[in-house]
């Protein structure tokens, strides 16, 4: 090697934002317009903004407009709170549902391009979990562009943070966060496109990286989605928080696991086992195809288990039908003409005249990095580390507790990104300077790529990766028990050593994809041994975490889980208490946010 | 049983450290429905880790995967070795990176050159109409909407700048349809600065209507009926 790694230079900037999707650049925005002439640097692992992962999200932002005749915040906040399995924090779903309808507005009025009603306002739809009455009947609550309302989001923040001078670093990792004296000071930066590492010194730290589901082996998160931001969390430290509560979406295309939205269910369709039945009203014989997302993917693989299931001749992969044959051609045209397109273009499907194809896949990551209702990123149950924010899907403050209804994880990371950046511009005020690079600044990075660039092993990263996804799926996936969770840790020790025997094929740092590789599957394998742990710890069945030993929800575990992991395999658990201040302020329907029965 | 494919893939090949460029072929099996990212993943797990190429969502969302393959500039995540086959009636690919932007290594591009047009013509309202007097939302008419929403579908993949047969001093019909989203956009006010964006000598006059970006786009936008709208002056 006698390649010496090395800071190539310290940018100075005000705000370092980590992940420039729709959360950190909602962020962003807001800074700028409260604190016009702020210097901010936006780091992202993709190729421009614009190609965040937020961009590729469908459905829907659930908001109630408070003039709304029929429908009330208060049925939202009530959705929210049933659909986490009370599990979610009730000073964030206040907090969240009541400025919803302002961030819809926000956007709408920096161009975003809503679907609109025959009246020339925002039209809305209905969402799986999102109800009138407390539970009665489905409502018609998610502000929508199309079937592409994340693209609609992302094009407007990135627009709106080019129009503030927001100075992008495309192509770039943070791999190492800065500290002094407990403070975050910013992070060493990875430039992929030019093999530098620079050190970005700022007054406050946003991240905002967004999911991780990318250890699965069936997932709707794009390449980029290895867990980096809650590896540098969890290196750092900090905890993680519920990373047991993974979302299966119950429709993924068969095959690569491509998102196929609940909006189809929200306009009609139906999903079918192999003999044709509509199996859902056996299930929730009242929300039916619009249940829960977890519900839905239970019941899926049910049907599956039962043998109620197809198997797909080409990709081999066990299935049911989402039939959408009877949705009138103007809504297949003008609605949902994305998502029908991916049947055509992935499976070779006509979804107006041929069932669909579908299974459950990894979706979204109801945890992360635990928050206060500021987006202060905490280091235990009472404290928070000063400098550093965290938003959107990376972030728990949490909105989501165990499960999370479609249309809130794009409401989340606009209405919390604009809270961050609110508070962010507050404490530039009388923040000080993060002052000179610390002395070990990188020591951790450069010992990390250092050992990447000395591999000479044998093992293939990919039978790595590959064994890794398969393990997960099956033994940390829908379904859970002790005995797989404990077997699913043991192997991932194993996967660990293997990967330290790899073979690196070149050793050039200049848009080394293979070195890169090599830095996400240490956050993979990490960030898997933490759910595994968290897994095996919740012995009781709760939102998207289902333990088939333990398939009742417990009051021993109404709590959050908290997890540290300074050394590989060795996790340390603690606890949060879930805020129920809704209940506790005993107002009107406060007896509906105690702890309640989830049933649809 | 599912069919199987003899592919060869020749891939133009860059390497930063030395700026050597060669052709690299490849020769492996597929399966009908493996896309063109599934084969470059396949030549990475098991032929050549090397060979860098650039995706991230993968289903046709982000425009990260554009590339020209036998010369067609398309997005290689949605290629399916069935449909390639079929169109191209070939099992041999040239497989080449897009022509907007300086290549960083193989067949990955630097993505923010490219972008660089799209900034210069302000994808955000420049100057946003007054609020409804309701201090709700701006009322859009679907009618009006329905005018440009296939345009607002635009995901900057620069499939159709690569097509494009002006590939000079041409802000190029990506950079141009944002311009014109912008234009027929109700709550624009700033409509004379989008216009001299519009025909200035690297807008629309520089377009010869080969009608190349309509013919690639990967969304099926018609983005040369947009183009000509601006030509016949719809817009004032």
């Amino acid at each position: 090697m006698g390649k010496k790694l090395q800071i190539d230079s310290i940018l100075r900037p005000e705000v370092l934002v980590i992940g420039a999707g729709g959360a950190g650049l909602r962020c962003a925005v807001e800074i700028c317009e409260r604190r016009p002439g702020t210097s901010i640097i936006a780091v992202t692992k993709v190729y421009s903004p614009q190609k965040s992962h937020t961009a590729a999200a469908q459905g829907g932002m659930a908001a109630v407009d408070p003039k709304d005749p029929v429908d009330k915040i208060i049925y939202h906040m009530f959705d929210t709170w049933k659909g986490s399995d009370c599990s979610s924090d009730q000073n964030i779903i206040k907090k969240v549902c009541e400025s919803a309808w302002e961030q819809i507005l926000w956007l709408e009025r920096h161009g975003m391009h809503f679907s609109r009603t025959e009246e020339g306002r925002i039209a809305k739809r209905p969402f799986g979990g999102h109800m009138l009455n407390f539970g009665k009947v489905k409502a018609f609550r998610a502000c929508y562009e199309a079937d592409r309302t994340g693209k609609g989001i992302m094009d407007t923040v990135w627009a709106e943070s080019l129009k503030h001078g927001v100075i992008f670093l495309n192509q770039s990792v943070a791999c190492e966060l800065l500290f002094r004296n407990g403070r975050c000071i910013g992070a060493i930066v990875f430039m992929e496109q030019n093999g530098k590492f620079l050190a970005v010194l700022a007054k406050a730290t946003i991240m905002a990286t967004g999911g991780k589901t990318r250890m699965y082996q069936v997932s709707t998160n794009c390449r980029q989605n290895t867990g980096d931001g809650l590896a540098l969390i969890l290196q750092a430290g900090l905890p993680v928080m519920d990373l047991e509560a993974v979302q299966f979406h119950p429709t993924g295309i068969v095959g690569p696991g491509i998102l196929a939205s609940e909006a189809l269910r929200g306009e009609g369709g139906i999903l079918r086992n192999k003999d044709g039945e509509p199996f859902m009203e056996r299930y929730a014989p009242t929300a039916k195809d619009l249940a829960p997302r977890d519900l839905v993917s239970r019941c899926i693989m049910n049907e599956i288990r039962e043998g109620r299931g197809c198997v797909h001749p080409d990709h081999k992969l066990p299935h049911v039908w989402l039939d959408l044959r009877h949705i009138p051609e103007h809504v297949h045209r003008t609605r949902i003409q994305e998502v029908c397109g991916f049947f055509c273009k992935f499976v070779g499907v006509q979804p107006q005249h041929e069932l669909c194809p579908v299974t459950p896949t990894a979706h979204y990551q109801m945890g992360g990095s635990p928050t206060n209702e500021f987006g202060e990123v905490q280091k235990d149950a009472q404290e928070v580390v000063p400098g550093l924010y965290a938003c959107g899907e990376f972030a728990a403050a949490s909105l989501h507790g165990h499960n999370r209804l479609g249309t809130n994880s794009l409401l989340e990371l606009i209405t919390m990104g604009q809270v961050v950046g609110e508070r962010v511009a507050a404490y530039l005020h009388d923040a000080e300077a993060p002052g000179d690079l610390p002395q070990d600044a990188g020591s951790h990075v450069f010992s990390q790529f250092s050992r990447y660039l000395a591999s000479r092993g044998k093992t293939h990263y990919a039978e790595i990766r590959d064994a890794l996804r398969v393990l997960m799926m099956e033994k940390v996936g829908v379904f859970r028990n002790e005995k797989g969770l404990a077997e699913a840790i043991e192997k991932l020790k194993e996967l660990k050593q293997m990967a330290r025997h790899m073979k690196l094929s070149s050793r050039s740092l200049i848009m080394n994809q293979d070195l890169l590789q090599f830095w996400e599957l240490d956050h993979l394998l990490d960030v898997s041994m933490v759910i595994a742990h968290c897994a095996l710890a919740r012995k009781e069945s709760r939102g998207g975490h289902y333990r088939e030993d333990y398939p009742e929800r417990s009051p021993e575990f109404q709590y959050h889980t908290l997890a540290y992991m300074t050394e590989y395999g060795k996790v340390t658990l603690g606890r949060r208490p879930i805020d129920m201040s809704i209940f506790e302020a005993r107002g009107e329907h406060y007896e509906k946010f105690g702890i309640i029965e989830r049933k649809y | 049983m599912s069919q199987e494919y003899d592919l060869t893939l020749k891939i133009s090949r860059y390497d930063p450290d030395t700026q050597l460029s060669w052709v690299q072929v490849y020769r492996l099996k597929a399966g009908r429905i493996l896309r063109f990212v599934d084969l470059f993943r396949k030549i990475n797990d098991e032929q050549d880790p090397t060979l860098a190429w650039s995706s991230s969502c993968e289903h046709g969302q982000c425009g990260t995967c554009g590339m020209k393959i036998n010369g067609k500039p398309l997005l290689t995540c949605e290629l399916l070795v069935e449909n390639a086959v079929k169109f191209f009636k070939t099992q041999t690919f040239t497989v080449e990176p897009l022509t907007v932007a300086p290549v960083i290594r193989d067949l990955v591009i630097d993505m923010e050159k490219a972008y660089e047009r799209v900034h210069f013509v302000k994808p955000h309202i420049i100057q946003p109409a007054p609020q409804h007097p309701d201090g709700d939302e701006y009322r859009i008419s679907p009618r009006v909407l329905e005018t440009y929403v296939e345009a607002t579908r635009c995901i900057n993949c620069f499939c159709c700048a690569t097509a494009c047969v002006t590939q000079k001093n041409y802000l190029g019909p990506n950079a141009l349809l944002a311009n014109i989203v912008r234009l027929m956009d109700p709550r624009e006010m700033a409509k004379q600065e989008r216009m001299d964006i519009l025909y200035s000598d690297q807008g629309t006059p520089r377009c010869r209507t080969a009608q190349a970006c309509s013919f690639v786009c990967p969304k099926e936008i018609d983005i040369a009926h947009f183009i000509a709208l601006a030509k016949e002056g719809n817009f004032k």
